[in-house]
């Protein structure tokens, strides 16, 4: 039954991957610019020696026969070697990848914490000017662009009070603010959810009934608010997992912190089509496992749902 | 509840897992001894700004000034250019004599130098470097260049070595004073093959210790460092630790400046720069570049560019003064010709040219036949407006002084069409191409000769698609005498031409402002106005 | 702790949050329609002489690094703000209005190809999809548009379906499809005007996300023409002055801020005012 039902999820995810890298092809193809003179032209290379790299990267070979190696190069988990650096891609994804993780793992807690927090109190205090103010505070985080509010948390907190350090990597210090910038957006988007999912549930006949069984409040609110509630959270990380891997490039470009978003981008720019890949294999494989373990989480903590499943 | 337990422990367990995977960097964690055979009480450790992190950073391959900056302390080269004085100083050759022909090079090496492998540096070693330079499959973007008609090496012995030219080529001293000509260890070249750049060994006071690419690159002290030219101050390095930091967007540098997360801080924002000059714990450091000033190039092969009156025009009409003062705060002179004014060769009488003069202008625009015909505010000749296609680079302040130009020039009728920038591929693609009027660039350089790499006809970087065969005679004989009055005379003559044919746009001189905290002294820089010598730097007290 | 909670309003026009949002984006529509009656200069009207001066009586919002008006730019800067996110929101709903439907109606197969694209669509950062977009397309504001537009609109075609999926298990759906004819007429008539209530309401949310990433391609160089008064580039602009002139970017900065907040709040309170009891 679970077994079952994982089976399917993980067949899934492999179609979603083998999209997901087509896609990536597809859009690397329609963009103008030739990798190889890209790479070159720095260096004042001949219309000959641009030919023979484009020959040695495989480029001059026919569309489908690209297409064809380049999956099969993936089926073999081999994710190739950079144009522009003439590295291992995998070994580039690692170098970035602990400061991008770090990133969004605390960017995820503080935002958890902040929009389920601000979501359960608009909920309990519904059409009061508390449910306003808080609702309104969460929207905030979403509604300001981090490259504006990155900069104004950097001037107030590390310039004007010293708090925090202005940029860069090393300890939770250093991690502070580009969280909070970055936990402050993702809050919005589940206090909202929770907000809804609260009141959803608050009005359910057993909610109504377990408080006339006189259980204690804090009881009722545990098992009934806030376990709904940490599921549709949940859900939302999960969907922007991918963001917060591989979109933080403002994020980090304000901070100064490396990261997936900025090879991401260097990678675009140049026309880098297997760090290209690379990333996008690695966000999607990401994005779709914690999709899933987001659901069975989900399933986990709602009884019915598991029964639904089997 | 049950349930809620094991999500919370896989959550802290991830966390742990996660965070803080590098070891803080400050001195009182370090634990590690320092491999100082002074007795310090504590060590020296300074953090260093830096802006784009660079593609590559193998000073044979790549071609940026970033990655200069720390290497050129982590390298050692054959020569050294005084900025005083001018003169070229021994480094790792001692002397050096050139044929009566100019073909001919010979190095007298310093002996008892090794690289920071352990490995011996000798004659072999510096063939080995120029073999790797000049391989075609190294595909270098500037360091193979800086060698000009280089034919082959030569080991004579143990530590004399001889270069073989095609043609006289004057600037090449000047090339082995560049880290792009650094002498690096062909054991650790051959060691670490495509890696060599995140492993790089030279023989300089500092070793190349760590670098984790967009991220930090770490020097530390070399300690058996003896062989430094008079230049060094000292002999070795103060410091010893520098830590290298990339800072991409530029309204975080002067912050981080500021809240002493760097000491020493490159390229801060000109609206930054009063501010930390007048502040009590902070200078500002301008250190003006030589080379090719920022100017715009004009694609003479493409209508109405074409007609040197139109051209001559836009110089007239720009008020290149308001540019500084408004963009640049006054902290860049004004770039009169193609030249920056403290490059060996500048010919001061470009500053007679083309101060701004809408009206004069407004005649020559008349005279080549553009006139406003139909009243739309744009002059306009058979039937076709007077619009211009200026490609930009997102760098380098330029989008403001393109959206400037088109202000200032839109008073006189001419309209700019202005594209979102471009990267810097997509640049050089178009300008392969053509597809442009106008089109800015910079470069840094201390010999004249950099004006070939712009302004010959067959030169990669001819972005004012020249072909003016007295220019090309010029250039070519200029790089071919050794004899300085004669170079000074054509460079001159080269200048001249490149301004009165209106071939460019000048703008600016570029100059680097360094933020520096107090504390930080010994900072000097080279010739070449980008590189510090960070063997003399040190800070007056621990940070 | 937990009091039964009060009824919802049921009358739109009784959520102050609400109309405050409607009457700040109906006044920045107003600013910008009406940008060359009250602006008449035009946004690039640059005096050099006057550069970086704070609000006073000639320019009540001061002036920016070339001396162009700031409150000039910020109303002109709204048409192109505005307009870039309802051309962005246009391809949104274009794109994931019937997938979404056509995914829960039909269920199965299709169901199953369309969901499995929007997943492979989301595992994408939507930042990198846009730029990607954008460098198929070539620069400039439609580019932008429509790139985030292209990145918004999975995420709207999983709302569509779920909202499909609702309406669909309605007995009266049950019986338009017994009764025949196409498919895609039962869906017009039937599924699109019962989940209009949720899908509108996320339309608005989705405005501001359109907007926001908008702002975000700026930030990175693709997007508008120079000196475009399009608020995210302005407000890009004058980061670089913060300390010196914080005018220059805090108007546009507030102006993108409040219009894309009251985007948001503008669906939440349709969706709880048009939810049915």
């Amino acid at each position: 039954m679970i077994a079952r039902y994982v089976g399917r999820r993980l067949a899934q995810a492999a179609f979603v991957l083998w999209l997901a890298v087509t896609l990536a092809f597809v859009a690397m193809q329609l963009t103008p610019g030739d990798p190889a003179q890209a790479l070159l032209a720095a260096s004042g290379a001949t219309e000959q020696e641009i030919a023979e790299r484009r020959a040695q990267l495989g480029l001059d070979a026919p569309l489908p026969l690209q297409y064809v190696r380049y999956i099969r190069r993936l089926a073999q988990a081999d994710l190739g070697q950079s144009w522009l650096h003439s590295r291992p891609v995998g070994q580039m994804i690692l170098e970035q990848l602990p400061a991008t993780a770090e990133l969004a793992v605390s960017a995820i807690l503080v935002g958890t914490a902040l929009g389920m927090a601000l979501g359960i109190l608009a909920a309990l205090r519904r059409s009061s000017w508390l449910d306003t103010a808080a609702t309104a505070v969460a929207v905030l985080g979403l509604s300001a662009p981090t490259y504006w509010s990155g900069l104004l948390a950097i001037l107030l907190f590390s310039l004007q009070l010293g708090w925090f350090p202005a940029a860069g990597e090393g300890d939770l210090r250093h991690l502070l603010l580009p969280s909070l910038v970055l936990g402050f957006a993702l809050a919005g988007s589940i206090a909202r959810l929770v907000r809804a999912r609260v009141l959803e549930v608050m009005e359910e006949p057993f909610v109504q009934a377990a408080r006339a069984r006189g259980l204690a409040p804090w009881r009722v609110f545990l098992v009934h608010v806030l376990r709904p509630a940490l599921p549709t959270a949940l859900t939302i990380v999960a969907l922007q997992f991918g963001f917060l891997l591989g979109g933080a490039v403002i994020t980090e470009s304000v901070f100064a912190r490396r990261g997936l978003g900025k090879l991401a981008v260097e990678a675009i720019i140049w026309r880098d089509l297997p760090v290209v890949r690379g990333v996008i294999v690695f966000g999607a494989l990401a994005y779709v496992l914690v999709n899933l373990a987001a659901d069975l989480a989900q399933a986990w903590l709602a009884p019915r749902l598991r029964e639904e499943l089997a | 509840m049950k349930r809620l337990i094991p999500i919370l422990v896989l959550l802290s367990v991830l966390i742990a897992g996660c965070c803080d995977p590098l070891p803080p960097l400050t001195p009182t964690s370090t634990s590690e001894p320092f491999p100082s055979s002074d007795f310090t009480p504590t060590p020296i450790r300074l953090v260093y700004g830096l802006t784009l992190a660079p593609s590559g950073i193998d000073p044979h391959v790549n071609a940026s000034s970033e990655l200069g900056i720390p290497l050129t302390s982590m390298y050692d080269t054959l020569v050294y250019l005084d900025p005083n004085t001018g003169d070229f100083v021994p480094g790792l050759a001692e002397d050096w004599d050139v044929s009566e022909n100019e073909l001919v090079y010979t190095f007298y090496l310093r002996e008892g130098v090794t690289f920071h492998d352990g490995t011996s540096f000798d004659a072999e070693a510096v063939r080995f470097n120029l073999d790797r330079i000049t391989s075609p499959d190294l595909a270098s973007q500037k360091a193979s260049f800086m060698l000009g008609p280089y034919e082959r090496v030569e080991v004579v012995d143990d530590y004399t070595v001889r270069i073989y030219l095609s043609e006289p080529f004057a600037p090449l001293i000047d090339s082995f004073s560049q880290v792009y000509l650094g002498m690096a260890s062909p054991a650790a070249v051959e060691k670490w093959g495509s890696d060599y750049q995140l492993h790089q060994v030279g023989t300089g006071p500092f070793v190349f210790a760590e670098y984790i690419p967009q991220d930090h690159l770490l020097l530390r002290r070399n300690p058996d460092y003896a062989w430094g030219p008079e230049i060094y101050q000292h002999d070795a390095a103060l410091a010893d630790e520098i830590e290298f930091r990339f800072f991409v967007d530029p309204a975080t540098r002067s912050p981080a400046l500021e809240t002493g997360e760097v000491d020493i801080m490159g390229e801060i924002p000109p609206q930054d720069a009063g501010r930390l000059a007048e502040s009590d714990d902070f200078r500002i450091e301008a250190v003006p570049i030589p080379g090719v000033s920022l100017m715009f190039f004009l694609n003479t092969t493409r209508p109405p560019l074409d007609d040197v009156k139109v051209r001559q025009a836009l110089l007239f009409a720009t008020d290149r003064q308001a540019i500084v003062s408004t963009i640049f705060r006054d902290t860049s002179p004004v770039a009169y010709g193609p030249l920056a004014a403290n490059t060996f060769g500048y010919e001061s009488e470009v500053q007679d040219y083309y101060a701004y003069n809408p009206t004069q202008a407004a005649s020559l625009l008349d005279e080549a036949g553009w006139k406003d015909t139909d009243g739309d505010g744009i002059r306009d000749k058979d039937g076709e407006p007077l619009i211009l296609d200026m490609t930009l680079m997102g760098w380098g302040y330029m989008p403001e002084v393109g959206q400037l130009l088109a202000a200032q020039w839109s008073t006189l009728g001419i309209e700019v069409n202005s594209p979102p920038p471009v990267s810097y591929p997509e640049a050089l693609e178009i300008a392969g191409e053509g597809r442009y009027h106008l089109i800015p660039f910079n470069l840094s350089g201390s010999d004249p000769d950099i004006l070939r790499k712009f302004f010959h006809s067959q030169a990669s970087f001819n972005w004012s698609k020249l072909d003016d065969a007295e220019l090309d005679t010029w250039l070519e004989a200029a790089v071919r005498t050794s004899d300085w009055e004669e170079r000074e005379a054509l460079y001159s003559q080269i200048q001249l031409r490149v301004m009165t044919q209106a071939l460019v746009l000048p703008i600016r001189d570029y100059v680097n402002l360094n933020g520096v905290n107090d504390h930080v002294q010994g900072l000097r820089f080279d010739a070449q106005g980008w590189f510090p010598w960070l063997i003399d730097v040190t800070a007056s007290e621990i940070q | 702790m937990i009091k039964k909670p009060t009824p919802p309003s049921s009358s739109f026009s009784r959520q102050p949050v609400a109309l405050a949002a409607l009457a700040w984006l109906a006044l920045a529509a107003l600013g910008a329609g009406l940008a060359s009656l009250l602006a008449p200069a035009g946004p690039l009207a640059v005096d050099t002489t006057r550069s970086l001066l704070p609000p006073g009586s000639n320019n009540p919002l001061g002036t920016d690094l070339f001396g162009r008006d700031v409150l000039t730019r910020l109303l002109w800067g709204g048409r192109w703000t505005l307009g870039m996110g309802l051309l962005g929101l246009a391809v949104t709903i274009g794109l994931g209005l019937p997938a979404g439907l056509a995914a829960g109606y039909f269920g199965g197969r299709v169901e199953s190809v369309i969901m499995r694209l929007v997943d492979a669509l989301l595992a994408f950062p939507g930042l990198l999809l846009a730029m990607a977009v954008v460098a198929v397309l070539g620069p400039g504001l439609g580019s932008v548009s429509i790139a985030v537009g292209l990145s918004a609109a999975p995420a709207y075609a999983r709302v569509a379906r779920s909202a499909a999926l609702e309406v669909r298990a309605q007995p009266y759906v049950e019986a338009a499809r017994a009764l025949g004819g196409s498919e895609w007429r039962t869906i017009a008539r039937h599924i699109l005007p019962n989940t209009a209530a949720p899908l509108l309401a996320f339309a608005a949310t989705q405005l501001g996300w359109v907007l926001l990433n908008g702002a975000a391609l700026n930030f990175l160089g693709l997007g508008a023409p120079l000196g475009t008064p399009e608020w995210g580039a302005t407000l890009n602009e004058g980061r670089g002055y913060l300390r010196d002139a914080p005018w220059v970017s805090t108007f546009p900065g507030l102006a993108l801020t409040l219009t894309v907040l009251a985007a948001n709040l503008l669906g939440d309170s349709l969706q709880e005012a048009l939810q049915p009891q």
